[in-house]
């Protein structure tokens, strides 16, 4: 397979930044940071959220100006005013965000901006060319004429680091490339880096995922609060070390001893045969699980799994679940979140920014806005006991914010979140379903949200908890639902789940 | 020294009010000979944009929600004509023509709301519809002329008869000559919006939907309903307005209210509230429609030509959007 | 944010919708059937006449007076058969109104074109079609049709500026509220006006385009009360323009002694306002519907006719307005 790029044999040098500041207002966001990328590494760029970590490769590859200090490429010293004279140097950023057009076809996206032309006329036979062989690189078997919203969103991902390839050449930037990727896609892209790095390219790789990071890095600099903590070989930072590097001597929640299992309630979930139908398909067939006062069932499985589906079809929100539900030991028919939320129940959804939190509004009002019926008996608003409400919240989720009245979209991703989860615990729900609660959050962040879990178990609520990070997954749930594609085909308790077991059941039938 | 100046001119407060502080400061100058220093020109001012108002505080509610209603101007037409048609025609009371013409504005809100809560329309599809339909309904129940005091007859001439009462009191003036009625009544409907959005639950279901409709849905917040009201109250504030359009000019014109939409858009917009929806307020509507209306007075009582009028009013519609600009 | 897919379909769906509309705009015919069947005796030789009426936009009060004028001419002959179209006030829509009349063969095509140029060539075509067509209150370019009826609005703003210099005793102040200023006859009606005032101590001091619209009028009338302490007579280019004027100023409590005045005199509008009392005086700018059926008859019948009628206009006064006004001095 060949490397991305059109110019593979530019010489291969080193890129330093340094004394990098760059100030905001009177905030210094990143603060002297000095760091040297060699060629051929994976060079992972750690630290909580808020640390600098995006600002400073911002700064690398030209989208951010105004800084102080120098980056230089082997010994020329250099400045990009945009990202395309970056670019023209080698150095291109895979964003966090996707940058395509859902609209258009697979191949028109990927050569978008940058199409194949003969006087102005698109060689539309060399861009379905350069398309393929794209794809191929990052390991995808996509039709190329497929339009990008029918595809799930991670193909999406891994067609925009396709694309991003294209332009690559001496240094790529990767921010939480695995974000919304599954575990069979993730292993795509590190095939990828693989590849790259043994074509002697850098990759700078931001990720808050652990075992990532340990499989990854050859190299990795710790920033916290815009200081370069340091930078260590790989090997000799151990996993503990590298988390009190990025957080600093701040308190740590860690989350308490999952050890006894003793004392699960009454179940308040129990579903016999559950099909989940949206439109003509069939996402979910003949499930049966349940979820005792007191306990969190994690379930697993991977893209296609139909998990995500059965927690939207209960909660009334998308499809529709048949079968025997019963919530609460009574018969239950979801209708829509409305009545679902009056019959104790949340859902976290996945997407905090598309479904979870109304970002222009203030973190009082997306905090109370679930809970608002009861809050504001016959319709007139008692804005005091919404701003006690939301305080009181505020201060229980340690949530870190300028003041309740800023707007939710101006937080960080972790306070983000822990206002999505304040949100529904303002319902008192008796019923938590909790989709990737952890998805795009810091360290620290993450900690906090497993000691909440924790403590909504100690207080009887039932937890149906999903996510993608296995060792999160085991730590956090008593029994684990193995799904594959719309049927149940395990369930494991804590005591015999091992990670192994879970990746197994999951690929069963694949296996099979 | 200058950096308290500096901050104030770029905080939110200053930006809403920065257009609305430019006129005001080109009345002071260009005073028509001290005519803007009269209290008449203020009062008139007021009265020849309460109109307007009346339909901005429809209009906020359901831009607030992220939608957009293009049909108020015609259900301000169909209105005033209904009105003049109940009460010089057919002589009802005003205890019954009033309910009655707020009743039509609404039924014809529900229409727009129905199609874009339940129908799933685009919201300017659905109002686009609904906006020539009532225009047509408008010249149906006029015979497409106007209903005003002169009473065709059955033998080809006119019946003269006397304006209602009701429409003289609503044109009537008071505070000793120095409020205009309509102007008092725009006054109550912005109450009326700034009770509901701020005070209660539905006012802030509409900011939740405006700014992410899913998480709102997902909220359990009545989404469907929610429109609903948005658009109901749009067309009653619509009906508000008509009846005194209807009353200042002593007749029902069909034709009446075209175009005045897009005055009354430009009014929520100037004021700071984006159509995307989810962010402003009433409060901004006040301040755009305040100076929208001063802005025409003071071309007006200068008797600047139309092309200058066109030209300024567009200039002042940029100053006022790029000043409330949120510099993100 | 925004669903391209959804909004296209939605955009073919504004499309139709706007087609539909189009569509019934055109074909709003009202038929005069004549009562054929009553006079059923003598059908020896009689035959009927189809006359096509294409009137440019009935959104305006003056034209449906026009139409209702035409039709009411045209009740006394029951050998007419009339067909009544409105283009709304776009020429594209009318011109392709007069193809169909073309396509229909009407034995008479009458039109009130909306533009002149955009009309011109539809008219010749009827006219090569061997179609008689009556050209009426708007003329079109050159002279390929059969007969023009037209009022002058020059005349008539000449004469009311005449008329005002008299009643203020050849001194005075007067506020102007003219007309859309793009349009040709608020034009002339305000050359007419000034034409009438020169040489007088009649003079304007405030005016300002209300658009032809009643609001407007009131608006700009606001204005011109804020500015002046003082003014002795208010003209407006039509009379819902005094109308408005008159609102504004009782609203002001100086309505007395200020006369106003106005042109058009429709009898559902200007004829109103003088026996209320609200204008003093109204000039009457004609239809022409009268005038369009007799010149009509003379064409078919193959008898001599003018080509060009300019119509003759009334004024009304509180004192002859029950009379149906007296002719333009």
């Amino acid at each position: 397979m060949s490397a991305p790029a059109e110019t593979p044999n530019r010489d291969r040098l080193p890129v330093r930044m340094r004394g990098i500041t760059k100030q905001y207002a009177s905030q210094k966001v990143v603060d002297a940071v000095s760091v040297e990328f060699l060629p051929g590494e994976v060079h992972v760029l750690a630290g909580e959220n808020g640390a600098g970590k995006s600002t400073l490769v911002k700064i690398l590859c030209g989208a951010v100006g105004h800084y102080e200090g120098e980056i230089e490429i082997g010994d020329q010293p250099t400045r990009f005013a945009t990202p395309h004279q970056a670019a023209q140097a080698g150095l291109s950023i895979i964003h966090q965000e996707l940058s395509l057009i859902p609209e258009m076809s697979v191949v028109d996206n990927l050569v978008l901006g940058t199409e194949v032309c003969r006087f102005g006329f698109v060689r539309t036979a060399s861009s379905r060319e350069e398309a393929r062989r794209l794809l191929a690189f990052v390991g995808l078997d996509l039709d190329i004429d497929t339009l990008v919203r029918d595809l799930p969103i991670s193909l999406c991902q891994l067609v925009e680091i396709a694309k991003a390839l294209r332009s690559a050449g001496r240094l790529i930037v990767m921010d939480e490339p695995t974000s919304a990727l599954n575990s069979t896609d993730a292993e795509r892209l590190f095939d990828v880096i693989a590849k790259l790095k043994a074509d002697g390219r850098i990759v700078v790789y931001i990720s808050h995922r652990m075992e990532e990071i340990r499989r990854l890095a050859d190299r990795i600099t710790v920033l916290r609060d815009g200081h370069h903590i340091g930078t260590y070989p790989a090997s000799e930072l151990t996993d503990d070390g590298l988390i009190t590097l990025m957080v600093g001597d701040k308190e740590i929640l860690t989350p308490a001893s999952n050890s006894e299992n003793a004392g699960f309630g009454p179940a308040v979930l129990a579903l016999r045969g559950v099909n989940v139908t949206r439109g003509p398909t069939t996402l979910v067939s003949n499930a049966s699980l349940e979820v005792k006062a007191g306990e969190v069932v994690g379930l697993a499985g991977l893209q296609g799994s139909g998990c995500s589906e059965l927690l939207h079809a209960l909660f009334g929100s998308s499809g529709k679940a048949t079968g025997e539900i019963e919530v609460l030991g009574r018969k239950f028919v979801p209708h829509n979140p409305k009545s679902s939320i009056k019959n104790g129940m949340a859902l976290l959804t996945n997407d905090r920014k598309g479904s979870g939190l109304v970002l222009p509004l203030s973190v009082t009002d997306n905090t109370t806005l679930a809970a608002l019926p009861s809050l504001s008996p016959r319709g007139w608003r008692k804005t005091a006991n919404e701003q006690a409400a939301a305080a009181k919240m505020a201060k229980d989720f340690h949530l870190r914010a300028p003041s309740l009245d800023a707007a939710v979209g101006s937080l960080s991703g972790g306070n983000q979140q822990k206002v999505a989860l304040a949100k529904w615990a303002l319902t008192q729900p008796k019923l938590m379903l909790l989709d990737e609660p952890t998805r795009g959050i810091d360290v620290g962040a993450k900690r906090e949200i497993y000691a909440l879990i924790e403590r909504w178990k100690s207080e009887g609520l039932a937890i149906l908890l999903i996510t993608s990070e296995l060792p999160e997954l085991l730590m956090l749930s008593d029994r684990i639902v193995v799904m594959h594609r719309g049927h149940v085909v395990r369930t494991l308790d804590r005591a015999e789940a091992t990670g192994e077991k879970v990746i197994e059941a999951a690929m069963n039938k694949e296996v099979a | 020294m200058n950096g308290r100046l500096k901050g104030f001119l770029v905080s939110p407060v200053f930006r809403a009010f920065a257009a609305l502080i430019l006129v005001l400061v080109l009345g002071l100058i260009f005073n028509a000979d001290g005519a803007f220093f009269k209290i008449g020109t203020h009062r008139d001012a007021l009265r020849q944009i309460s109109v307007y108002g009346c339909l901005a505080c429809g209009l906020t509610l359901v831009i607030l929600s992220g939608g957009i209603d293009l049909a108020v101007g015609s259900i301000l037409g169909l209105t005033a004509v209904f009105f003049a048609l109940v009460t010089i025609h057919w002589g009802w009371s005003p205890w019954i023509g009033i309910p009655a013409t707020l009743l039509v504005g609404a039924a014809a809100g529900a229409v727009s709301g129905c199609l874009v809560a339940w129908g799933r329309l685009q919201p300017f599809i659905a109002t686009l519809a609904v906006m020539v339909s009532a225009r047509g309904l408008a010249k149906l129940i006029s015979h497409g002329e106007k209903v005003s005091t002169a009473l065709p007859t059955s033998d080809g001439n006119v019946k003269v008869v006397d304006v209602p009462k009701i429409f003289r009191s609503i044109d009537s003036q008071i505070l000793g000559g120095n409020l205009s009625t309509v102007t008092l009544i725009f006054f109550v409907c912005f109450l009326v919006s700034l009770i509901a959005l701020t005070r209660h639950r539905w006012g802030k279901y509409l900011y939740a939907i405006g700014g992410n409709e899913e998480a709102s849905r997902l909220s359990g917040v009545p989404v469907a309903w929610s429109k609903l009201a948005a658009y109901v109250g749009c067309g009653l504030f619509a009906a508000v307005a008509g009846i005194c359009q209807a009353a200042q000019e002593q007749q029902g014109d069909p034709e009446g209210g075209a175009g005045y939409e897009l005055t009354a858009i430009a009014i929520v917009v100037i004021g700071g509230t984006s159509l995307l929806g989810g962010r402003g307020g009433i409060g901004l509507t006040l301040l755009g429609m305040l100076t929208i209306g001063y802005l025409e007075k003071i071309l007006s009582v200068n008797a600047v030509p139309e092309s200058w009028r066109l030209i300024l009013t567009g200039g002042i519609i940029v100053v006022a959007v790029l000043a409330q600009r949120n510099r993100r | 944010m925004i669903n391209f897919r959804r909004h296209r379909s939605q955009l073919l769906v504004l499309v139709a919708m706007l087609a539909v509309g189009c569509g019934s705009g055109s074909t709003e015919t009202a038929t005069n059937t004549p009562d054929a069947g009553k006079g059923g005796g003598d059908t020896a030789v009689k035959k009927t006449f189809t006359i096509g009426v294409s009137q440019c936009n009935r959104g305006e009060p003056y034209r449906v007076q026009m139409d209702t004028d035409i039709a009411d001419a045209a009740k006394g002959h029951p050998e007419l058969k009339m067909v009544f179209k409105d283009a709304a006030n776009d020429s594209l829509k009318q011109r392709d109104q007069v193809e169909e009349f073309i396509q229909a063969k009407v034995d008479l095509l009458i039109i009130s074109p909306k533009e002149a140029q955009p009309l011109t060539e539809p008219v010749a075509k009827a006219m090569d079609a061997g179609i008689p067509v009556i050209v009426l209150d708007r003329a079109v370019i050159g002279d390929k049709y059969t007969c023009f009826i037209g009022a002058d609005n020059k005349l008539i703003g000449k004469a009311l500026g005449q008329w005002l210099v008299k009643r203020l005793n050849g001194k005075g102040t007067v506020v102007e509220l003219k007309g859309l200023m793009t349009t040709p006859p608020a034009q002339d009606r305000h050359a007419g006006f000034m034409e009438g005032i020169a040489g007088s101590d009649v003079k304007v001091v405030f005016d300002a385009d209300m658009k032809w619209l009643e609001p407007n009028a009131r608006t700009e009338m606001d204005s011109a009360l804020a500015r002046l302490p003082k003014f002795d007579a208010v003209f407006a280019h039509n009379d819902p323009g005094a109308h408005g004027a008159y609102l504004a100023a009782q609203a002001a409590g100086r309505e007395k002694g200020v006369i106003f005045v106005g042109i058009d005199g429709l009898p559902s509008e200007g004829r109103v306002y003088v026996k209320q009392g609200i204008e003093e005086a109204c000039f009457q700018y004609p239809t022409g519907g009268k005038e369009a059926i007799d010149t009509a008859l003379l064409i078919l019948a193959k008898k001599p006719f003018e080509k060009k009628i300019v119509l003759k206009s009334n004024f009304y006064t509180k004192e002859n307005v029950d009379k149906g006004g007296e002719p333009l001095p």
